[in-house]
């Protein structure tokens, strides 16, 4: 289970780019590339080494005017994959 | 909330550093005195060290694509006798693998290496060096072609175009690429255009010229690969993702999905960070400027209809 307390950093060999709101990520030592849609690209983006996915959330409640329920259980669940998949840790 | 909607060429390449690393430094015979010169897109190869035989053999095959050998080359590329049997090792229990290549970068040198070939590019000085595990052969071949496949993926990002995994075919003086996955129908659509100029049928060079992009074809067609039919290139009229379905039909590709796809589609330069990260930038430039599609098409010629219509 993710803390809410704890502060991500992405992959530093991670290459990505926005374009219309949606990231592509690509990991090169996994020879993956992947698309983001806008609230997923709204977390990548503040993942940062110092925000805690707390105030990430809060970033997401606000933004896109979600139940805050309904916003921790998808990033957490979003979260998840992308440490599933080496993009964070 | 899928955040994650698609995942996009998943291919894996296990990194395997070979077991003699100092195979890049050891002093090496070249084969000959001989050289040549190719030239296609924006790219000029000069191939040094030849023996007289390598060298005529090369020029008849690659005989659209040879120019002066005064011309600055883009790379100056010595040959050389590798004095070893490979450089990686087959695997020798039988079990199949898809052909290795590796690479790794340190600074401005790029080394890549297989079974057959070690070579190292020096970005900034524009000088290589290919070792060769033999002189003549599918072994020279397989290693030659693959090191300047590899070679010319870097060099074209350099210059900020691309090697496409992509089919490209010329109408009208505007060149359509075709690209996606082994068995979508790359080469089936050069098939189907039998009056029309085909540039490639696996992987198209998009170079930058002035102020727009082109296509062009590259000359290693890997044996069982077209050689195009020109040097030149052509401006890019449009990007078409190939799927294969019962009746001709084309969507506008835009945004994010649009670069995963292309991006899914370059091969040799995703593996490294610094070079994914200027490709990324290249196909957000590609698309900013060239119109991109998903294409459904049947076994016959009608897509054409589809795919000439005006773009945009």
């Amino acid at each position: 289970m993710i803390d809410l307390g704890v502060v991500l950093t992405k992959n530093p060999n991670a290459a990505y780019r926005v374009y219309d709101g949606q990231a592509t990520v690509v990991l090169p030592e996994r020879s993956e590339v992947h698309v983001l849609n806008p609230i997923g690209t709204t977390v990548w983006d503040r993942i940062d080494g110092r925000r805690t996915l707390a105030q990430i959330l809060d970033a997401v409640v606000e933004e896109y005017e979600v139940a805050p329920d309904e916003a921790r259980r998808d990033v957490l669940a979003f979260v998840a994959e992308l440490r599933e998949h080496g993009m964070v840790t | 909330m899928h955040a994650v909607e698609a995942e996009l060429g998943r291919s894996r390449l296990v990194p395997e550093l070979a077991r003699d690393e100092g195979h890049f430094d050891r002093s090496r015979e070249p084969f000959g005195t001989a050289s040549i010169v190719l030239q296609f897109g924006s790219i000029t190869m000069r191939l040094d060290d030849l023996s007289r035989r390598q060298a005529d053999n090369l020029a008849r095959r690659y005989r659209r694509f040879i120019i002066s050998a005064e011309t600055d080359p883009s790379v100056s590329i010595a040959f050389r006798r590798a004095g070893v049997t490979h450089f990686l090792e087959p695997r020798r229990d039988g079990t199949p693998e898809t052909y290795r290549l590796e690479s790794r970068r340190r600074e401005g040198d790029l080394a890549l290496w297989s079974y057959e070939f070690a070579g190292r590019l020096n970005t900034s000085s524009g000088g290589a060096e290919l070792a060769l595990v033999a002189e003549t052969g599918e072994l020279f071949d397989r290693g030659l072609e693959n090191f300047l496949r590899a070679l010319t993926a870097s060099l074209i990002l350099e210059q900020g175009g691309l090697l496409l995994h992509a089919s490209a075919v010329v109408r009208g003086g505007r060149a359509y690429l075709f690209f996606g996955p082994s068995g979508r129908g790359k080469t089936t659509v050069t098939l189907l255009s039998p009056g029309d100029v085909v540039l490639s049928d696996d992987l198209s060079l998009v170079v930058r010229n002035g102020d727009r992009f082109e296509a062009a074809g590259i000359p290693f067609g890997m044996a069982h690969h077209r050689i195009p039919d020109t040097n030149a290139s052509f401006p890019i009229a449009s990007l078409n993702t190939l799927l294969q379905g019962p009746r001709v039909l084309r969507e506008p590709l835009s945004g994010a999905a649009a670069v995963a796809e292309i991006v899914a589609s370059l091969p040799f330069v995703m593996q490294e960070t610094g070079q994914s990260g200027r490709a990324l930038e290249v196909v957000g430039r590609l698309l900013d400027e060239v119109p991109a599609y998903r294409l459904w098409f049947r076994k016959d010629p009608s897509f054409w209809t589809v795919v000439e219509e005006e773009a945009r």
